[in-house]
């Protein structure tokens, strides 16, 4: 696992930056569990947990026995009912394919986070086939009315915080928490993360009006 | 030699140097120099501007924009990211056979539109593939390197795949099905052949640590990253209509019915850019190669004054008094043609050697000098990397995908890293192409 693990690092990166840190670390629990059993996963743990705080904490779900992650969309269609459009932040591939599809009557947004360049980013949401628009830190702001809710993906909850991805810190402020219709969370890890949250930032978790 | 013949094959040699050492400004120092032969033109009394644009080649620059907006289409049907895709599966991120699968790949998709195109989908897939495999710098080195062979070599194989090709075709010197007949084959013993010295001898895939892990996992993200990619049927379908009905065209329509070419292609191109409506207004507005358009006449500007004072029947001459066997002579001709294609690249070489194959087919079977000619041009777009477009913009794309080793080197993609690709492709294209010229000469 050590000489494997240098290979391994730089391949959770680019996963992680196409399908989103708790996609693709389910993905990695899954395939190296089928490659070397339990004992392979928590040899990624060690080796890979410190740098991605996620996966780490995916691991050790997989360690306690969880096989997949827990995506509750009816939540999450509860929370956006009334919108007619909804701005998605963070991007996680299996939570969005499961969530798009119930979403029938809600435009979807997603902003676009500059960590890929525009060619993938594109790549990206052809994998929704036209279901989502992208849109970015600018132009977001035509989206502003009563009928537009904020979905953001959200890593572990405690009573006081959220981790959140960093293009939350650009969007959100005290002028445009008046803008939009809600601040939905969905908390797509659902436990605490036992390292630094790398990659993630720590906001008040009175930010969101609501936590799924 | 002539004053007149001196100083404009002065100036259209200088402005090959300029242009090959400042890449960043070629086009500016073409277009200048095909500007200043105008000039020296009129000054000389051999000739007029309107004279020299009276003589350009306009069909090869309509099959070129044509075909370049067709392949434009087939791209936004998203069919290069799906085959890419499907042949990184097929090969299961296995070193060899990802060397031979994209290989095949990037040929046979050459051969149909313009290696920029095919390039420019099919390298950021890859890309993502060595990122997630972490390969070393020689595996990477020669993985990209033989793709980049493979394009060309798919390029010379039909008469529409790229220039020199195109530029046959369109002299009326061959026909489409004569031109594919005789070129196909040649361009496949020498995909064949480098393959096989390349796996076999070199042996890039040796320096890889076998992973099976790394594998399994590449090939399941790169599933999960296109796992809602569909081909947008409404793009693809149309478009591959009207190829299937050009390339219907072109075999079969008799020259004496004067419907040649670059009409059946102006009209297929036309067609499908009418079935795609506004799509097919901004492709024409916003995406024809106005770069290589420039460049292209520009440099047929500059041949044209050559051909006015004289100096290719000059050459021509030359070349037949060699105490040589006409044989003989087309070696030394498609040697030539490799080296000068290596140092000025195709489209400047081919321009201007062209003229001089004509004389050649004289006393030559046709087929012989043209075919030896585009696979000795086809030798030297391999040789460097500077040789062909699509080597720079390569070595762009891989720079900017930020390669590294599994020991989180950078990985680079340059003409050092080329070079010894280039040598080997380049002996073994141009021995193809001088075998075929002495076997069909006999």
């Amino acid at each position: 696992m050590t000489k494997l693990s240098s290979a391994l690092t730089q391949s959770f990166s680019v996963a992680a930056m196409e399908l989103g840190f708790c996609s693709a670390a389910w993905l990695f629990a899954e395939q190296v569990a089928a490659y070397g059993g339990d004992a392979q996963v928590h040899a990624m743990r060690d080796a890979l947990g410190r740098t991605y705080p996620v996966l780490d904490a995916v691991c050790a779900a997989w360690l306690d026995g969880e096989r997949q992650p827990v995506i509750d969309t009816k939540a999450v269609v509860a929370a956006l009912q009334g919108a007619k459009k909804a701005v998605i932040v963070g991007f996680e591939s299996s939570f969005l394919d499961a969530l798009l599809p119930q979403l029938h009557d809600i435009e979807v947004h997603l902003l676009s986070n500059g960590t890929v360049d525009e060619q993938t980013w594109h790549r990206m949401l052809s994998n929704f086939d036209k279901r989502v628009c992208s849109v970015d830190l600018v132009s977001f702001q035509r989206l502003v009315g009563s009928h537009t809710a904020i979905l953001c993906m959200v890593y572990g909850a405690t009573e006081h915080a959220v981790h959140v991805p960093p293009t939350w810190l650009r969007l959100f402020g005290d002028d445009v928490r008046a803008q939009f219709r809600s601040f939905v969370g969905w908390n797509v890890l659902r436990r605490s993360m036992y390292v630094y949250p790398r990659w993630l930032v720590e906001v008040p978790r009175q930010d969101f009006t609501r936590i799924v | 030699m002539s004053a007149a013949q001196a100083y404009l094959a002065t100036l259209l040699v200088l402005t090959l140097i300029a242009q090959a050492a400042v890449p960043s400004l070629r086009v500016v120092i073409v277009v200048s120099g095909a500007a200043l032969s105008c000039l020296l033109v009129t000054l000389l009394g051999i000739g007029s501007t309107h004279q020299l644009m009276a003589e350009l080649p306009w069909d090869v620059l309509i099959l070129l924009v044509g075909l370049g907006l067709l392949s434009e289409i087939f791209a936004s049907s998203r069919l290069f990211g799906l085959v890419a895709v499907r042949i990184a599966r097929l090969s299961q991120a296995q070193p060899r056979r990802l060397l031979i699968y994209f290989s095949i790949g990037m040929y046979l998709v050459s051969g149909l539109v313009n290696n920029l195109t095919a390039l420019l989908l099919v390298l950021p897939i890859l890309h993502i593939l060595l990122k997630l495999m972490s390969f070393p710098q020689r595996y990477v080195s020669w993985l990209l390197g033989v793709l980049l062979v493979a394009c060309n070599l798919g390029g010379a194989a039909t008469p529409i795949g790229d220039f020199p090709a195109i530029l046959l075709l369109s002299s009326g010197r061959m026909t489409f099905v004569d031109y594919l007949q005789r070129a196909a084959p040649p361009t496949v013993l020498a995909l064949i052949g480098l393959l096989a010295l390349v796996i076999g001898l070199v042996r890039p895939q040796r320096s890889v640590d076998r992973e099976a892990l790394t594998s399994r996992l590449s090939v399941e993200i790169m599933g999960r990253m296109y796992r809602g990619v569909h081909l947008d049927r409404r793009r693809f379908v149309p478009a591959a209509l009207l190829l299937l009905i050009m390339l219907l065209c072109w075999t079969l329509l008799p020259a004496e019915s004067g419907i040649s070419a670059e009409l059946v292609c102006w009209l297929g191109v036309a067609a499908a850019l009418l079935i795609n409506r506004r799509y097919g207004e901004d492709l024409l507005r916003t995406r024809v190669d106005i770069e290589a358009v420039l460049f292209l006449l520009s440099l047929f500007v500059m041949v044209a004054a050559v051909r006015h004072s004289g100096l290719f029947s000059t050459l021509s001459q030359s070349l037949a008094r060699l105490p040589l066997s006409p044989p003989g002579q087309l070696a030394v001709f498609l040697l030539v043609a490799g080296v000068l294609t290596g140092l000025f690249s195709a489209g400047p070489s081919m321009a201007g050697l062209l003229e001089v194959a004509h004389a050649l087919a004289r006393h030559l079977p046709p087929h012989v000098v043209y075919v030896g000619l585009a696979l000795s041009v086809c030798a030297g777009s391999s040789l460097f990397l500077t040789a062909a477009t699509s080597g720079p913009m390569a070595q762009a794309l891989t720079e900017r995908a930020k390669l590294c080793d599994s020991q989180g080197r950078p990985l680079h993609f340059g003409f050092m890293e080329f070079l010894p690709i280039g040598v080997l492709s380049f002996t073994v294209i141009q021995s193809i192409a001088l075998l075929y010229g002495w076997w069909f000469s006999r």
